[in-house]
């Protein structure tokens, strides 16, 4: 037996455990095939955890969902739902078709269970037009014991549709106009919301043990047999299901639906505050070097003894190990101004602990006051002073964290008056080959256009803040092209609407090629020119002036572009389509605090058309954005195109949640809905305030926790 | 009818995705993408860089016990792992020490003040009435802790300690026996309760120990020599 073994067995005889002190959680909710907590196809009162987000993958023979639920708040649910639905034509003897449905639903708590009393929820399903599932429910869950809930539930239009009896909110509502093929979609039906023969909807859910778990659920749904209705032949109002959760964030489903069919069910869930990795896996930092106490008396440093051309070289290695770029030092008697790019850690603010402590490593005891200059693209974003003595005095010390943010100085970076740049080490030239995903926006003959294939891309650096970079792709799944090739708005330009169109002939396409020149043309100012192939279906000039103080929550920024269509077949020539535009936005933005973030755009969009889009991204502090954003011009409902305005979700996930280990990188799409010729922007690479804003005050305080990690 | 072909549509995208999943991106940009772990050594490059080199794995029991002061060994329970520890920094009354995997622990009269590259590591921590304690015999103390949460932000933990003499207790290590007294410590706040067990010498000096980190890092065996 190995001695070390020998000694461990002497303490492990010990019980000893680190007991956390957050109360036992029952199990959460399960989701139904509507990807929301709740049965089977019937909504419960039960809520996720906060902040939790889940995919949910259902299917049964004519009617297949995929849905985005997000729990927005302890109360409030959000989702977002696709579903490939087979809809009986007009009239409905003539057959069915399949089409692609796109939903939003929201159910907000009005009160936690208690020990008597219910939860109770209000909600509503599918409520943009055309909603096929269109609904509108009150519904009651009670647990009885650990392991048993009851549910009970009142609802409206689809969940009215068996058994209805005439509304119990007043005579006055008894009309429901339903759908109706002439609305134009993505309205909000408000009209409808209530109204019509309400049903009784309930269940019961027990789970047997902590994996496995039983539904049973009375459906108020009967998916009549009417024109433009979800084609599902209903026998039985009840349904029957199993869950299995095989292990955290899992949960599997099979059920016997209708009374003819099986349905399976998959749901996986993320929730931003659980991760892994934990706080992270980086390797621990060097600690400070602290210098001795009449060292740091001293006003000046030896230039001869200690050349700065050496410390330049020496930091250089030192940030090196911390994957930091180097690329400018300033050394005065008793300042050193350093200037560098973060090319490994999601937070600046850790990026800014690892510099500072490196910088202790080698700098001469009588530099005091440590500058510290983020780069992005070649411009600097921010200056953060700190006093190497608060470094040596706060490292590791409780209530060290909030101290070196206090006392620590932020502003704009200074010039490059006295700075000495270092020669470039790594080649200007990069390239990298990897897969691409892409989703289409839908283009409105309910096709989804999902690109996937490979990527190609290049960049040359002619100069720090002068790039050159383009991309390649090879698709293996070309986007459908639209046979039909209804033309369904003449009148407006196709700026999105043959999106589809583009790049589906199976051969290399030129995805982006473009020269993009940044600046700092003034105090809180920063400067965008990009020239090229800026984006897959326009190219151009475009120019944009961003004025952001680094202290400040608030930037505006101003972009204005000249840009022609691209030819379809995504090469060089711009001759297809004969159209150019002048586009451009003012923006503002504005960071609420809590994580929460807004924008407005006000311009003229790519086909003409003047409006603005709003959107607001909750920001975990982690790196999770879950945003949403709509949009409204001037162009009118039938000109806009189905989507009747353009409006959609995004979500990004920074790598680190997953892996732990430090990264810059992550993994982002957007979910629109229809998208149209109207309210289309250009979709150019680099803007500034994405570019800046990591290094201002505002998103360095969020993940401020980092900086001593 | 339209569903199954959608379906198949579907499973032929994943099967695809996945398989893209497998391609390798290489080129430096895809690295940049993805993360590379920096090896060797993470200490002592460039001119007067921290104080030591990260230790080779490799460390033998009698250079351990031959020089005495210079390493400590670490038994890190969650990962069942053993490393030796070199010193690699000093900040007044405390020191940080350094394992093979740069996984940093940093004491202050033998006890964990802060760790870096464990799991949930500690952030910072006031122990100074732990040490007080320890020296008078036992008694109560006050614990500051401070960990990193997930959403990147601090989280403080008062922990209110109880410190008691077990008694002497006599440890063998290395094939040397040493006299020691036991301490426990008993230690809860709202949100964290664990208990500690220290084993010190007849200078007053903690020479094992079983330190809680968090509850996701666990506790920590340290040996001092």
């Amino acid at each position: 037996m190995p001695k070390s073994n020998r000694l461990m067995s002497s303490v492990a005889a010990m019980s000893v455990t680190i007991a956390s002190g957050a109360t036992g959680q029952d199990l959460t909710a399960t989701y139904s095939h509507f990807g929301t907590p709740g049965l089977l196809e019937m909504p419960t009162a039960q809520g996720a955890p906060e902040d939790s987000f889940a995919a949910t993958i259902a299917y049964t023979d004519g009617l297949a969902r995929v849905t985005l639920n997000f729990q927005a708040s302890q109360r409030l649910s959000l989702s977002y739902r696709y579903a490939n639905v087979d809809l009986y034509e007009d009239p409905p003897s003539s057959g069915t078709d399949s089409d692609i449905e796109r939903g939003f639903d929201l159910q907000y708590r009005l009160n936690n269970e208690t020990e008597y009393l219910p939860a109770v929820a209000i909600g509503l399903r599918d409520f943009l037009t055309p909603g096929r599932f269109q609904s509108e429910y009150v519904v009651a869950s009670k647990s009885i014991g650990d392991n048993l809930i009851v549910t009970a539930g009142l609802g409206w239009g689809a969940l009215g549709t068996r058994d209805g009896f005439d509304n119990p909110l007043g005579s006055g509502l008894t009309d429901r106009d339903g759908y109706d093929g002439s609305d134009p979609d993505g309205q909000l039906a408000s009209s409808d919301w209530f109204r019509g023969d309400a049903a009784f909807f309930g269940g019961v859910e027990y789970q047997i043990n902590d994996r496995w778990g039983a539904k049973l659920e009375y459906s108020s749904s009967e998916y009549p047999e009417v024109a433009g209705g979800v084609a599902v032949p209903v026998e039985s109002p009840f349904n029957y299901g199993l869950t299995y959760r095989p292990r955290p964030g899992i949960q599997l489903g099979l059920s016997y639906l209708y009374g003819s069919q099986i349905g399976i069910s998959g749901s996986f869930t993320l929730d931003p505050n659980e991760r892994a990795s934990g706080s992270g896996l980086e390797k621990a930092p060097p600690p400070v070097k602290v210098r001795a106490a009449d060292a740091r008396a001293a006003q000046s440093w030896d230039r001869q003894a200690l050349p700065d051309a050496a410390l330049r070289n020496a930091l250089r290695g030192l940030l090196k190990l911390e994957n930091l770029t180097l690329t400018g030092l300033e050394l005065t008697d008793r300042t050193a101004r350093v200037r560098y790019i973060n090319n490994r850690y999601r937070s600046d603010a850790q990026a800014a602990g690892r510099a500072a402590r490196m910088m202790t490593q080698i700098m001469p005891p009588s530099i005091e006051t440590f500058i510290l200059e983020s780069e992005r693209r070649g411009i600097p974003v921010s200056a953060i002073s700190i006093a190497r003595s608060d470094l040596e005095q706060l490292e590791n010390r409780a209530g060290g964290t909030e101290a070196i943010r206090q006392r620590s100085g932020f502003g704009d970076a200074g010039g490059s008056d006295g700075l000495v740049s270092l020669e470039r080490e790594s080649s200007p030239f990069a390239w990298g080959l990897g897969p691409y995903f892409r989703i289409n926006p839908f283009t409105g003959d309910g096709s989804v256009n999902v690109d996937l294939g490979l990527r190609l891309q290049g960049v040359y650096r002619i100069q720090p803040n002068l790039v050159l970079s383009g991309a390649i792709d090879q698709s293996l799944l070309p986007p459908d092209d639209d046979p039909t090739g209804t033309e369904r708005t003449p009148d407006i330009q196709n700026v999105r609407s043959d999106g589809s169109r583009y790049g589906n002939d199976g051969v290399p396409v030129l995805q982006r090629l473009s020269l993009t020149h940044y600046s700092r043309p003034g105090q809180d100012l920063y400067g965008r020119v990009s020239v090229g192939y800026l984006e897959r279906m326009f190219g151009g000039v475009s120019g944009e002036l961003l004025w952001k103080p680094v202290e400040s929550r608030f930037g505006l920024g101003l972009e204005l572009s000249q840009v022609a269509q691209r030819d379809s077949d995504m090469r060089f020539g711009f001759d297809e389509y004969d159209y150019d535009v002048t586009t451009g936005h003012l923006s503002a933005y504005y960071d609420l605090g809590n994580g929460y973030h807004t924008q407005l755009d006000v311009g003229r969009y790519l086909a003409g058309d003047w409006g603005a889009t709003l959107s607001v991204d909750r920001e975990f502090d982690n790196g999770w954005v879950i945003g949403a954003y709509v949009t409204q011009t001037d162009m009118s409902y039938d000109d806009f195109g189905s989507g009747s305005y353009n409006k959609g979700v995004s979500i990004s996930i920074p790598q680190d949640y997953f892996t732990g280990s430090a990264s810059r990188g992550s993994y982002s799409n957007t979910f629109r809905t229809r998208v149209g010729d109207g309210g289309a922007r250009l979709s150019v690479d680099g803007r500034l305030y994405d570019v800046i804003r990591g290094g201002h005050k505002a998103d360095l305080s969020d993940t401020w926790g980092r900086f001593w990690r | 009818m339209g569903a199954v072909l959608a379906m198949m549509k579907y499973t032929r995208l994943i099967i695809l995705g996945l398989a893209l999943t497998g391609v390798t991106a290489c080129g430096p940009m895809a690295k940049n993408n993805t993360f590379s772990q920096l090896g060797g050594a993470l200490l002592g490059l460039g001119k007067g860089a921290a104080e030591a080199p990260a230790p080779a794995a490799s460390i033998t029991r009698e250079q351990v016990v031959s020089e005495p002061g210079k390493y400590i060994r670490v038994f890190t329970r969650n990962l069942d792992r053993w490393d030796t520890n070199v010193q690699s920094g000093s900040n007044g009354n405390r020191s940080t020490w350094v394992d093979s995997a740069s996984v940093s622990i940093t004491f202050e009269n033998g006890i964990v003040v802060a760790t870096r590259g464990l799991v949930r590591d500690l952030m910072a921590a006031d122990v100074s009435e732990v040490s007080a304690a320890i020296r008078s015999g036992g008694g109560e103390a006050r614990r500051r802790h401070e960990f990193l949460t997930n959403m990147d932000r601090i989280s403080t933990e008062l922990l209110q300690c109880r410190i008691v003499s077990q008694g002497a207790e006599t440890i063998e290590r290395l094939k040397t026996k040493q006299n020691t007294t036991r301490f426990e410590e008993k230690c809860a706040s709202e949100g964290l309760q664990f208990t500690n067990v220290y084993w010190v010498n007849g200078a007053g000096h903690i020479i094992r120990s079983l330190q809680a980190i968090s509850p996701q890092a666990g506790y920590l065996q340290i040996d001092m020599f």
